[in-house]
Formats: C-alpha cells, sequence, structure tokens
C-alpha cells in the first residue's frame, strides 16, 4: 500500500510539472505573440509620427509659407524701421 | 486440394523482406547517427527565418532644428495575381486600381497578367494612396514596407544635401560625403516561426540589434537657403543664364549658410531629373573669375607694402606687357587714379599695374595663400581643385591676366572662402556643412578650422574699406543696401573656347562681397553662367546679391550700421 502511494505521488508530480512546464511554455509563446504585436503596432506608431513630422516640416517650409503669402496678395516689406536701443534708454 | 508456395519462392520473399528490412534499419540508423545534424537543420530551416534588420539611417535637420531628410517606411503595393482571380477579376481589379496609381487600367492589366507568379505593381506608395487601395481589399495584393528617404523642402538645398539611390547608398552632397555615417550599421535576426508566419518566442532565438545611423545638424539657415534659390532662380530666369551658383557663408568660422546652383533636380525623384542638373556648381564648377579677382592682387600688394590704398598711376585705358595690349572694359581710359580707384572703375590696366608692382611669384603665392589651387576640403562631395599654374608655365602676359582674374581657374566656393579671409581679419578658414552629429556615442560638433593667415589683419582692415567704396561710390553700387555698409566687387569674365581663345559674345557675370563691411555677417557670392545680357550681367547678380543679403540681415536680426 506504501509503495502504492508512493508510486503514485511520484506520478502526480511528474504529471504535475509536466503540465506546469506546457502552461509556462504556453504563456510564453502566447506573451510572445503579444509581444510581436506590440512591437508592430510600436513600429506603425513610429512610422505614423515620422510622416507626420515629414508633413509639418512641409507647412512650415518656408518656400510653400512664401507662396502661400503670395497667394493671398501679400509681398515683401520693403524696408524694416528698427528702433535704436541707446536714446530710448537715455530718455529714461 | 491445397496450394502450396514453393520453398525456394518463401527463401525469396524471405530474402527481400529482410534485405529490405535491413536497409530501412541501416537508413534509420544513419539519420539517427551520423545524418542527425543534416536532418535537424532541415527541419529547422522549415520554421527558421534569418532576418536582416535595416538600420535607421540619420536624419538631416538646418541650424535651427528643421528637418531637411529623413527615412520613413512607406508600402509597397505587390500583387498575386492566381489569387486575385480568372480574368475578369483581374480586369476589375485594374480598373479600381489605375486611379489609384495614376496609370492606365489597361496598364494594370498588362501587369497581372504578364505571367509572374508575384510582382510589385507600384514600391513606395504614399501614404494616402496605400490607404485607398488598402480599403478596395482586393484579394491577392499586399504591401510590404520599404524605407524611402524623403525631403520636406523638395528642391531647397538639393545640391547640399544630395540624395540616396534605390540601393539605400547616399549620393553627392551631404548624404554621399557622410554616407557611411548616416547609413549605420545593420543588425540580425535568426528566429522560429509557426505556420501562420509569427515569430515564436520559444526556441532558436539569436539577434543582434541594428546601429541606427547619425544625425547630422548642419550649419544650413533653411530660411536663408530658401531666399538664396529664390533670388538665384529669379536671376536665372531673367538673364536666361545656362547655369548659376550662389553661397552665404559665415566669415567668423567658415559656416556655410546657404549653398545653391541651378539647374537643379528634386532629391525625391532623381530618376526623372536632367544628369547635368546633378552637378553642385558651388563646389565641383571651375571657372575663370575675372575680376572679383583684383581684391586679391591689391591685398596681396598691399599687404606686401609694394602699394598703398593712396598710390597712383595714370590709367590710359590699357597696359601693354609681355608685348600683348590689355584693355579696361570697354577701352575706357581713366588718367590719373588710386589704387582704391582701381576697384571703384574695376580698371584691368590698374590691376596689371598693381601686378608688375608684386610681381608674379608673389602674386601667385598669395592666390595659393587665399585656398585658389587646392580643395577647400568642405565636407560635400565632388569638390574641383581649380588651377593656379605652376609659375613655369606663366607667359609674361599671364601677370596681368591673372591679376584681374583671366588664366586662373576657381570653384565658388574658394572665392566665398576667400573673401571671407577679407571680411573675417585675414583668416581663411575651411567651409563646412555638418555642424553636429549626433550617434550612440553622444554628440560631436565640428570646429572650425583656421586654415592659415594669407594677409595681415591690418592688410584685411584696409581691404574692406576699399571694397565698401567700390559698393558706395564705384562699379559695384547696385549692390548696396540703405543703413547697411556693404562691401564687394563685380566680375565680369570672358569664357575660354576649346582652341584657348576666349569667346566674343559669352561671360560669366559674379558678385562677391560681405555685408555688414564694419562687421561681417555674410559673405555671397553668386555667379551666372553665359547670362543673356552680357556685360550687364553684373546688374542682374548684384541685384540678386542685394536681395539675399537683406534677407539674410533680416533673419539674423542685425541691426543697421549706418544712418
Amino acid at each position: 500500500m506504501h509503495t502504492f502511494l508512493v508510486v503514485s505521488a511520484a506520478i502526480a508530480f511528474v504529471f504535475l510539472v509536466a503540465m506546469l512546464y506546457l502552461a509556462e511554455t504556453t504563456t510564453v509563446a502566447t506573451r510572445g505573440y503579444e509581444a510581436q504585436r506590440l512591437v508592430q503596432q510600436r513600429d506603425e506608431l513610429r512610422r505614423q509620427n515620422s510622416l507626420l513630422e515629414v508633413e509639418s516640416a512641409r507647412l512650415d517650409a518656408p518656400a510653400r509659407i512664401d507662396a502661400e503669402a503670395k497667394k493671398i496678395g501679400l509681398v515683401r516689406v520693403a524696408t524694416i524701421p528698427v528702433v535704436q536701443l541707446e536714446p530710448i534708454t537715455a530718455k529714461r | 486440394m491445397t496450394e502450396t508456395v514453393s520453398p525456394r519462392r518463401l527463401r525469396a520473399i524471405f530474402a527481400l523482406f529482410a534485405c529490405a528490412t535491413l536497409l530501412l534499419t541501416l537508413r534509420v540508423g544513419y539519420w539517427q547517427t551520423l545524418g542527425r545534424g543534416e536532418l535537424l537543420e532541415s527541419a529547422t530551416d522549415q520554421v527558421r527565418s534569418d532576418l536582416v534588420l535595416a538600420a535607421q539611417r540619420g536624419v538631416i535637420r538646418d541650424r535651427s532644428g528643421a528637418l531637411l531628410a529623413t527615412t520613413v517606411p512607406l508600402r509597397s503595393l505587390y500583387a498575386i495575381p492566381k489569387r486575385i482571380g480568372d480574368h475578369e477579376a483581374r480586369a476589375s481589379a485594374s480598373a479600381k486600381l489605375a486611379p489609384l496609381l495614376g496609370t492606365t487600367s489597361d496598364a494594370v492589366l498588362a501587369a497581372l497578367e504578364s505571367g509572374a507568379e508575384w510582382l510589385y505593381l507600384r514600391r513606395r506608395l504614399p501614404e494616402d494612396t496605400s490607404r485607398a487601395i488598402e480599403s478596395l481589399a482586393i484579394p491577392g495584393l499586399g504591401f510590404e514596407s520599404e524605407p524611402k528617404r524623403l525631403y520636406p523642402n523638395d528642391t531647397i538645398g538639393a545640391h547640399v544635401l544630395g540624395f540616396v539611390n534605390d540601393d539605400g547608398l547616399g549620393q553627392y552632397g551631404i548624404e554621399g560625403k557622410y554616407d557611411p555615417v548616416l547609413r549605420g550599421i545593420p543588425g540580425r535576426l535568426v528566429v522560429e516561426r509557426d505556420p501562420r508566419d509569427r515569430d515564436l518566442a520559444v526556441g532558436l532565438r539569436t539577434a543582434r540589434a541594428p546601429l541606427d545611423g547619425a544625425d547630422l545638424d548642419l550649419t544650413i539657415d533653411l530660411v536663408i537657403q530658401t531666399s538664396v534659390e529664390r533670388w538665384l532662380r529669379e536671376a536665372m530666369q531673367k538673364e536666361k543664364a545656362t547655369s548659376g551658383t550662389a553661397i552665404v557663408l559665415d566669415p567668423r568660422d567658415g559656416a556655410v549658410l546657404a549653398l545653391a546652383s541651378y539647374p537643379t533636380y528634386d532629391p525625391a525623384a532623381v530618376a526623372r531629373s536632367d544628369p547635368q542638373a546633378l552637378m553642385d556648381r558651388a563646389v565641383s564648377w571651375t571657372y575663370e573669375p575675372g575680376s572679383t579677382m583684383k581684391a586679391f592682387t591689391i591685398a596681396a600688394a598691399i599687404d606686401q607694402h609694394v602699394v598703398t590704398p593712396n598710390t597712383t598711376y595714370d590709367d590710359k585705358g590699357y597696359a601693354i606687357i609681355g608685348g600683348r595690349r590689355l584693355s579696361n572694359a570697354l577701352g575706357k581710359a581713366y588718367g590719373i587714379s588710386t589704387v582704391t580707384q582701381i576697384l571703384e572703375h574695376s580698371a584691368n590696366a590698374g590691376a596689371v599695374f598693381v601686378g608688375q608692382r608684386l610681381g608674379a611669384e608673389q602674386l601667385r603665392s598669395y592666390l595659393l595663400g587665399f585656398g585658389f589651387g587646392a580643395p577647400t576640403a568642405i565636407d560635400v562631395s565632388a569638390e574641383a581643385t581649380g588651377d593656379v599654374r605652376p609659375l613655369a608655365e606663366w607667359y609674361p602676359v599671364d601677370l596681368g591676366t591673372i591679376s584681374f582674374g583671366q588664366g586662373i581657374a576657381v570653384t565658388p566656393i574658394q572665392l566665398a572662402a576667400a573673401y571671407a579671409a577679407i571680411a573675417n581679419g585675414g583668416t581663411l578658414y575651411r567651409p563646412y556643412v555638418v555642424a553636429t552629429r549626433r550617434d550612440a556615442d553622444g554628440e560631436h560638433r565640428t570646429a572650425p578650422v583656421a586654415v592659415r593667415r594669407p594677409i595681415t589683419a591690418e592688410t584685411a582692415a584696409t581691404l574692406r574699406t576699399m571694397l565698401t567704396s567700390t559698393v558706395d561710390n564705384g562699379i559695384a553700387n547696385g549692390a548696396s543696401i540703405p543703413r547697411f555698409s556693404v562691401a564687394g566687387k563685380t566680375g565680369t569674365a570672358q569664357i575660354p573656347s576649346d582652341d584657348g581663345r576666349y569667346l566674343d559674345d559669352a561671360y560669366v557675370s559674379s558678385f562677391a562681397g560681405f555685408v555688414p563691411a564694419n562687421d561681417p555677417r555674410f559673405v555671397v557670392v553668386l555667379v551666372l553662367e553665359r547670362p543673356e545680357s552680357r556685360l550687364l550681367g553684373t546688374v542682374t547678380a548684384m541685384n540678386a546679391f542685394r536681395g539675399i543679403a537683406l534677407d539674410a540681415l533680416r533673419t539674423a536680426r542685425v541691426q543697421p550700421d549706418r544712418p
């Protein structure tokens, strides 16, 4: 009877260890798929971010702004008056 | 009646089975022992993938951080024609795809029915186009990501940037010169895959992460670069010139703020460009500069104390040297004139007078000192050397012609660097374009390189005054800017033909100068090849100089230095 119990316990233990190993392996594989999905998601977000940065740079391009300004009738200022700082500070 | 098998036949069958069993046992034994590795390799190959992980090419920005070039994975459209369906299905798919791809349905259908099992229909699609195609949900179509170099400012800065070819290699400009730095080092991933082609987290896995390329910050100012390209384009169109170039340098350290060449190209669509347009004329093109060189002849003579700004000579409209008569433009005689007036009138006879006082050996030595006849070592691809011939090859007349810039070949960047030396007090700096390189090791800033001092600070100051007078009182008055001191010199040079003579009706017009003359912040050189107005091409060059200089002064918020 004692021998039967020992053997049964050993079999049960081996079974449990095998089940644990299987569960662990399955979990690792599942997490691996999840990690892979997240990596793809990260790469896609980075790609979209890069595309948005390019679009932003296109919109900020001085040549584009110059062209748009011309379209709405703006002209380049001929002279820019500069206020000299010294006379103003001298009056204070 | 019972049929019996003959013992002989039984033995034969037994022997056959025994042999087959033996062979099978040996074969199984082989695969389990000696051939085990090979078998395992074959089995693993079916599930293993060995991928090259592409390194991200470095980003290029201007001095203010504005994006100039970046790499983004774009989607390429591929097709597996068999999966699309029969002829009707392919025709239907072609009709839907054609307008999105900007082609005809016949062309798409022809590609789908070319017999290929797998083919690209269009590579590196714009994002909105790929989304529109994806929404059609046509079976047998798919997307693959491929890196694409994008230049958000289109043609602006094309020559300084260069481009990246289909193999991912940088060509010309910064992309070419810094390709090994920008490209990075690809990584590798070996991993087992499941039947749905997903990476397995368990099992064989070795990985080496890619090392991304370095990011570069340039000395280029996008606002000034845009202004330079606009003024250069307008000058080119007005003069119907065959080519042109313009450079803006910071004379205080040699930083290139703008560099433009015309004709130009779109770095994102090089295949459609004229190959001639790829040449960066600012650094790869040499020409005989003409009168812009008089400043260096006079600088050398003043530095050697053989003349002063007030030294006089009698200008008869020509000079005789080496048995040849060298005339002023239009043969004009100026009478008793000072050395300052040589620059103000751009008198060839006067330059010959100064050249003779200086001597050929000294003149050549100073020209080399100012950096002519050798590459400036600017950090863009394909720099030309120019040509200052050895003294042994000079004819007596060459002293005269070289004194006013004929018989010598320079690049526009050499001329800009040499004018910067006059502007900054006599130090020749190496022009440079990359200000900072950022990689995994951190940030590396480019230190300005002072090459040598071709003239003293006193000589440089004297030349600044003389060149300012040339703009205020002389031939370069068209370059003057209200409330700013401007120094500069025009240049009109004849173009040598293949037979060694000069062409009668073709010139190179140029202007080289700096602002504000009293405390120079910008050196601007502008060159037009074969302007339609010939001798008057310098008027257009001066006008463009004025526009560029004024835009640069405004961008840098430089206060006027004159009332």
